[in-house]
């Protein structure tokens, strides 16, 4: 289970997040979607333990996130990867890690899932396209099964039947591994598809969390009004009569 | 009516847009839809390549505003670019009444790019694709890189501004869910070929296609009943 | 502002007492006897003890570290550079002499070395890969590798020599000036050009290019407002740079020349061991970067005020 508890990040003089607490359980998914500059990476890295926290705390079962070994899939794919080695080194660090190999299975299922072909693995960052690469960074994240995955913007780089393909997978493998997924999304079409909560985020503060039905029927503040409506006329979300 | 055949492109010995003809008639609304890697772009560059070729006053309006906008150089400076690009006399065009469509009027034109939102900078990208009243916008994905508020309300600005005028307008997008909402006409791409085109209305109900119903059937992430 | 100023001073305060202490214990540390060095310059002779002691005792060499240092830099504190210890004239005077027979030189290698650069770059760029870029490559790379003494001693040979169309050696008209200006600003054009290409071959790499030429914007243009600023930002980086590179030129190319001027002033009070003259020039030349260093921080904000705006 994973805490946070009344976090602040300071940054210089005002706060780059402000008094948050959250939860989420194995198996759960808590989707975080705001604005950019609302401070949706920073809380990433904070639980990560790459940021120090001025106030507050974060655990994952009592003890620190980093005892479980959180997978993280990264805002920037291709710079997710060192450049210099083939995509396979870096995908299989995880299981090289633990000094396990990964069984054929495994990978071939990852690989049907995501829509990505072998060979692209024998390939370096710099070779594939951005939306490869970011399927590449779930792959890694997903191939020692985790017990918690951090997703930054995830999809951002696929295209829209490719997004709900991988979004699937994603989803197929919590339900069958039982992992803790937060995931950070501008997506709110997304959030409302996969996740068990959601957690809005503005200016370093949570607005609202609440489930997603609720959220799309009856948005507590006028921001998360905006925001729905603004998912209904990009066509991620469909509400009908 | 703006009608053109035989585009085609080639890259490094590959075809990656077979032959392809189009007709836009003034005003209409396009949407140029596939998935990624299946020539959307690459059709829209070769358009506005060609239509230039002819006279035509074709504007283009890219992903982000990071890819058209210089960041040593300030908002002023891009428009007078733009202008002189045109051929037009400095101050020719009025510029209040396309910045108040676009809602950029309180924008300070003396900073660069970097000192306004960027859904600022993207509405001003697209005010400056405007000028000229052009025949013919190509938006390439013009709101992926926006936040979604963002996104919206500068769709909604554009479409209100092109009420009524002459322009036409094709939006190249991955898609289909935001397409559907802002055009008339959809035309799907698949391995650099448009496969199948036809009003909006009745592909999204009977997709003939295999990339048509693909998309039609992943169009939005839920559908909530209210 | 008032900041980045109080910045600039501090930063100024701590090079210039830097420099003007490790000078004065280099010096002071330095193999052999000063008295006797300077005592030989003043009388070009032969000397007896009483004559190098009498000297020492007049250069307050025998005072001690400490005391010497206080008795040179209590001055200086209020700008004056002292007397030499060997002419016992002000320091001051001679240095502006000095100076401006050094400017013309410099400057004038530093035109042509921009000159020479910028359109050696800019025809390079034309074709990257081309013969002509792979050429002006080679050149700038032969450039680097010659030292400025041995390109001096060829273009004398050269010019002076065989073709006896220039004067080699000395100041008195202005033509003396052309051969070794060239000396230095081969040695610049030589480092600058391939700063000056890779600027530019990464200027037009940006990623807004490509829209900007799709709204119709003439390359002419492209070249002028938005390749130039951004192939300059790396350009003003090292010029900072270029700049020491080209003061040790002058002081080469001065001497191999025989023009009088800083690098002359400066080789001779060394000889000499005249710490105040030596140490006149030391504190002007650090001042000098400093100052330039400041420069460009500002032409740095005026070129991409992010730089300013993201400190703040």
């Amino acid at each position: 289970m994973l805490r946070v508890d009344q976090v602040t990040v300071k940054r210089g003089s005002s706060f780059a997040l402000e008094d948050i607490s959250l939860s989420l359980a194995p198996g759960r998914t808590l989707a975080v979607v705001g604005e950019s500059g609302a401070g949706k990476s920073t809380l990433i890295v904070t639980i990560l333990g790459l940021v120090k926290p001025w106030k507050g705390d974060i655990t994952w079962a009592g003890d620190s996130v980093t005892s479980c070994a959180p997978a993280l899939v990264m805002q920037e794919p291709r710079a997710a990867f060192n450049p210099l080695l083939s995509l396979h080194r870096s995908v299989m660090e995880p299981m090289a890690a633990r000094k396990e190999v990964a069984s054929s299975e495994r990978i071939a299922r990852l690989c049907d899932g995501l829509e990505l072909s072998r060979d692209i693995f024998d390939r370096r960052p710099g070779e594939v396209s951005v939306g490869q690469a970011q399927r590449a960074a779930i792959f890694r994240a997903l191939i020692a099964a985790p017990t918690l995955v951090l997703l930054d913007e995830p999809l951002s780089a696929l295209d829209a039947v490719t997004q709900k393909h991988t979004a699937k997978l994603i989803a197929d493998l919590q339900r069958e591994e039982g992992f803790a997924a937060l995931i950070v999304t501008h997506d709110l079409g997304y959030a409302m598809a996969h996740a068990d909560e959601i957690a809005v985020l503005k200016s370093g503060r949570i607005e609202e969390i609440s489930h997603p039905e609720i959220f799309a029927k009856a948005p507590r503040s006028d921001y998360c009004r905006k925001l729905r409506d603004a998912a209904v006329a990009l066509g991620a979300l469909e509400i009908s009569e | 009516m703006l009608s053109v055949s035989g585009l085609h492109a080639v890259r490094a010995g590959r075809t990656i847009l077979h032959p392809t003809s189009l007709d836009i008639a003034p005003g209409e609304r396009i949407g140029l839809v596939g998935a990624s890697g299946s020539g959307k772009s690459t059709l829209g560059h070769v358009l506005i390549d060609e239509l230039r070729s002819r006279g035509c006053r074709v504007a283009h309006v890219c992903q982000s505003p990071d890819e058209a906008l210089d960041p040593l150089r300030s908002m002023r400076f891009h428009w007078h670019e733009a202008e002189r690009a045109l051929g037009l006399e400095l101050g020719a065009i009025d510029k209040n009444t396309l910045f108040t469509s676009l809602k950029i009027a309180d924008g300070d034109l003396r900073k660069r790019p970097w000192g306004w939102s960027r859904g600022m900078q993207q509405r001003f990208v697209i005010a400056m694709a405007l000028i000229s009243s052009p025949d013919l916008i190509v938006l390439d994905e013009p709101s992926s890189a926006l936040d979604p508020v963002v996104a919206a309300a500068t769709m909604d600005l554009l479409d209100q501004h092109l009420e009524g005028k002459e322009t036409a307008m094709i939006l190249i997008t991955h898609d289909l869910g935001l397409a559907a909402r802002r055009v008339s006409k959809l035309m799907v791409m698949e391995t650099g070929r448009i496969v199948e085109q036809a009003p909006t209305e009745k592909i999204l109900q009977h997709p003939q296609t295999r990339a048509a119903r693909s998309l039609v059937a992943h169009r939005s992430w839920i559908k909530l009943p209210c | 502002m008032i900041k980045d100023l109080m910045g600039f001073v501090l930063r100024a305060v701590v090079v210039l007492s830097g420099t003007a202490l490790a000078t004065f214990v280099l010096l002071w540390h330095a193999p052999g006897d000063p008295a006797q060095a300077i005592a030989m310059a003043r009388f070009d002779a032969l000397l007896t003890e009483d004559v190098i002691d009498q000297v020492r005792e007049e250069a307050g060499l025998n005072a001690g570290f400490w005391t010497a240092f206080r008795a040179w830099v209590g001055p200086l504190l209020t700008l004056d550079f002292g007397r030499s210890a060997v002419t016992g004239r002000a320091v001051w005077p001679d240095l502006l002499v000095a100076i401006r027979y050094m400017l013309p030189l410099a400057l004038a290698g530093l035109a042509i070395g921009l000159a020479i650069s910028l359109s050696l770059a800019i025809v390079a760029v034309k074709r990257p890969g081309g013969w002509l870029d792979r050429f002006a490559i080679a050149i700038a790379s032969l450039g680097t590798a010659i030292p400025a003494y041995w390109l001096g001693l060829l273009l004398i040979l050269l010019f002076a020599v065989h073709l006896a169309w220039l004067p080699a050696m000395g100041a008195r008209t202005p033509e003396h000036v052309i051969l070794p200006a060239l000396t230095l600003g081969l040695g610049v054009a030589a480092s600058l050009t391939r700063i000056i290409r890779s600027g530019i071959l990464e200027a037009r790499g940006q990623s807004f290019l490509p829209a900007i030429r799709r709204r119709g914007v003439s390359s002419r243009g492209i070249d002028r407002d938005h390749i130039a600023p951004h192939a300059a930002i790396p350009v003003v980086t090292v010029f900072g740079l270029e700049l020491a590179f080209l003061l040790e030129g002058v002081v080469m190319v001065e001497v191999i020349f025989g023009r009088p001027g800083l690098g002359t002033f400066l080789v001779t009070a060394i000889h000499a061991r005249d710490f105040p003259q030596v140490q006149a020039v030391i504190v002007l030349t650090a001042l000098m970067f400093v100052t330039v260093n400041l420069l460009i921080d500002v032409v740095y904000r005026v070129i991409d005020p992010r730089i300013g705006a993201r400190d703040a």
